[in-house]
């Protein structure tokens, strides 16, 4: 028989709860600028997140006539991580919770 | 300049050393821009090239930076330092020399490109795609001549 009295402490549990299932996603936004060129975005969309042609193009669209653009939704670190990667490729990018973007 | 096209899984464009010559050394300015970051740190080419991750939180951009400022500059650093490797043979050459980048360069050239280009557009202030770019006509020669370079091996390397 197991003694209930012994089964963990359960306060710690909402916390958990509430900082990881429950947070609200981040996106990654690239923005425009008047120096990258329309093909060279078009690309990074394609070779770095793997969208399609026609996809890439949709969004590249989106930065340069709306001046910005979500590319991707997740978790905080993620998110940074493709920040990272589109600053290596040259691209202005910046993250946000999806909620402020 | 003869525009990159693809040659198998390698690309590959001609280059005359006057050509190759301002361009490794564009790069190598580039890179030193960069390594010596901590003395331009309000330059706005280096603050277009690491960018704030988090726009209306310094804090955590400050830290994001923190975290990824290093890595970045040091890729940057390397990228362009292919660019100058590669050039080597045509800077030298007395005339228009095939420059051929396998994948792995071709990738470090896109990005070397692109961060020279902004560094060139802090320099002559564009900042507007509308406005039409004033500053050194020179200058804004060699710039839109690396955006002619660059949409060639965007074009090459997507073929």
């Amino acid at each position: 028989m197991t003694d209930v009295l012994e089964r963990p402490d359960l306060v710690e549990v909402p916390e958990i709860v509430e900082s990881t299932v429950f947070d609200t996603p981040w996106v990654t936004i690239v923005w425009n600028d008047p120096v990258n060129l329309m093909s060279y975005v078009s690309y990074v969309f394609r070779s770095y997140f793997g969208f399609s042609k026609a996809e890439a193009e949709r969004r590249m669209l989106q930065v340069h006539n709306d001046g910005r653009a979500v590319v991707a939704t997740g978790s905080r670190e993620e998110m940074e991580r493709h920040v990272e990667a589109m600053h290596d490729f040259g691209l202005w990018a910046t993250l946000a919770k999806a909620d402020d973007a | 300049m003869k525009a990159f096209r693809r040659v198998g899984e390698a690309v590959s464009a001609k280059f005359e050393p006057a050509e190759a010559d301002a361009l490794a050394t564009m790069a190598g300015q580039v890179a030193a821009l960069v390594a010596d970051r901590a003395e331009y740190e309000s330059d706005p080419a280096v603050l277009r090239l690491l960018p704030d991750a988090y726009p209306d939180d310094e804090e955590a951009s400050a830290e994001f930076r923190r975290f990824t400022a290093d890595d970045l500059a040091a890729r940057k650093v390397a990228n362009a330092t292919v660019v100058v490797r590669s050039l080597e043979g045509a800077v030298h050459a007395r005339s228009a020399t095939t420059v051929t980048l396998d994948q792995q360069a071709a990738q470090a050239w896109l990005r070397a490109l692109t961060d020279i280009r902004l560094t060139i557009a802090a320099r002559l202030g564009i900042d507007d795609e509308e406005a039409e770019p004033a500053g050194d006509p020179l200058l804004l020669d060699v710039y839109d001549w690396l955006g002619f370079v660059q949409e060639s091996l965007v074009a090459a390397v997507s073929d």
